[in-house]
């Protein structure tokens, strides 16, 4: 974000900024890992009471986790 | 005080539980209005009346009350929406200023002699603030990109093959539009909850302990206790400005990112 910083700020000041925008990131990504286990763990529950098959569950807990921890590493962890 | 937990003699100590937050009419049976409501609405009239005055005569050389209006307000300028967002942010300092105001004051209500109980341990304010957060920054991404524009660019990110986006993009959606709100919400009501609990279990079990249980280990136990929550009172005071701060902060944040373009 460091394009919208104001003009006059000082170094320690962008850095800070960063360290913030830092802060956000972390919560983003506790989010999408609790998403991904609160959709998929929903769908696997719903499989599961359908089929009576209580398997189903775990398998979408587990594919969601999966698939947030991915997203995670695609959003925040790609870059240096 | 809610009557369960001053319903003590006799029975021994009736520790604090989440009955304690449940407050009956404040001014008698079949009235509407209770003591947390009271809170939120002189509160409210608080902050209100706090700025207007301090904004009322605005003078080149500012007075005391508006010097001390400028310099809160321009705390929420610099520290939260200029390094937050950057100079987009400056539209928006109104209403994280209020964000910021309100919450501040309406969680201090917990250490407040007299008062003391912090109203926003009550779940639907901060879930109506973190909605309204919720509401305007999506606007403001949906305005920026339009409707497809903005829910592609946030469910799908590009550099994924087609096939996993079934996976993701539900994830994405949910985490956006849902777990934002939803934890900026229970972050705020929990810290209050639980810090309001820890007071509430430190005086009332140090005066059982001195009153009514008494003897030398009573009285020094529950002496030990007392001191013990007036520093907890100061610790709580930290706690209230910091969560209104991080609420602000992380409002600004989203509002930021709806504001950037690409990642």
């Amino acid at each position: 974000m460091s394009s919208h910083a104001p003009d006059d700020s000082s170094k320690a000041e962008s850095d800070r900024a960063a360290g913030r925008e830092g802060q956000a990131d972390a919560y983003g990504a506790l989010g999408l890992i609790i998403s991904g286990v609160l959709v998929w763990g929903g769908v696997g529950f719903l499989v599961a009471e359908r089929l009576d098959n209580r398997l189903f569950v775990m398998l979408g807990l587990l594919l969601g986790m999966g698939a947030g921890l991915y997203l995670v590493w695609f959003r925040y962890g790609r870059q240096t | 005080m809610s009557s369960s937990v001053l319903a003590v003699e006799g029975e021994g100590f009736v520790s604090p539980s989440p009955g304690t937050f449940v407050y009956p009419p404040a001014f008698g049976e079949g009235t509407f209005v209770t003591k947390p409501m009271l809170i939120v609405i002189l509160g409210s009239l608080a902050v209100a009346v706090f700025f207007f005055l301090a904004a009322r005569r605005a003078a080149m050389v500012p007075g005391k009350t508006q010097f001390v209006g400028e310099s809160l307000y321009g705390f929420v300028r610099n520290s939260i929406a200029l390094e937050a967002i950057g100079k987009p942010g400056l539209k928006y300092v109104p209403y994280l200023a209020t964000v910021f105001f309100f919450l501040a004051t309406l969680n201090i209500s917990g250490i407040l002699p007299l008062v003391q109980f912090p109203a926003t341990s009550k779940i639907a304010i901060p879930l109506v603030l973190a909605v309204i957060s919720c509401v305007i920054f999506n606007v403001i991404g949906i305005k920026r990109e339009g409707l497809g524009g903005y829910f592609k660019h946030m469910m799908f990110p590009s550099g994924i093959p087609w096939p996993v986006y079934i996976l993701l993009a539900p994830i994405e959606f949910v985490s956006t539009i849902i777990i934002r709100p939803l934890t900026l919400t229970l972050r705020l009501t929990f810290n209050m909850f639980a810090g309001h609990l820890v007071l509430v279990l430190f005086i009332l079990g140090g005066e059982y302990l001195v009153f009514e249980y008494g003897g030398v280990v009573g009285i020094a136990a529950g002496t030990v206790a007392l001191l013990g929550s007036l520093v907890l009172t100061a610790f709580e005071g930290f706690v209230q400005l910091l969560q209104a701060y991080v609420f602000t902060l992380l409002s600004a944040l989203y509002i930021g990112g709806a504001l950037q373009d690409e990642h």
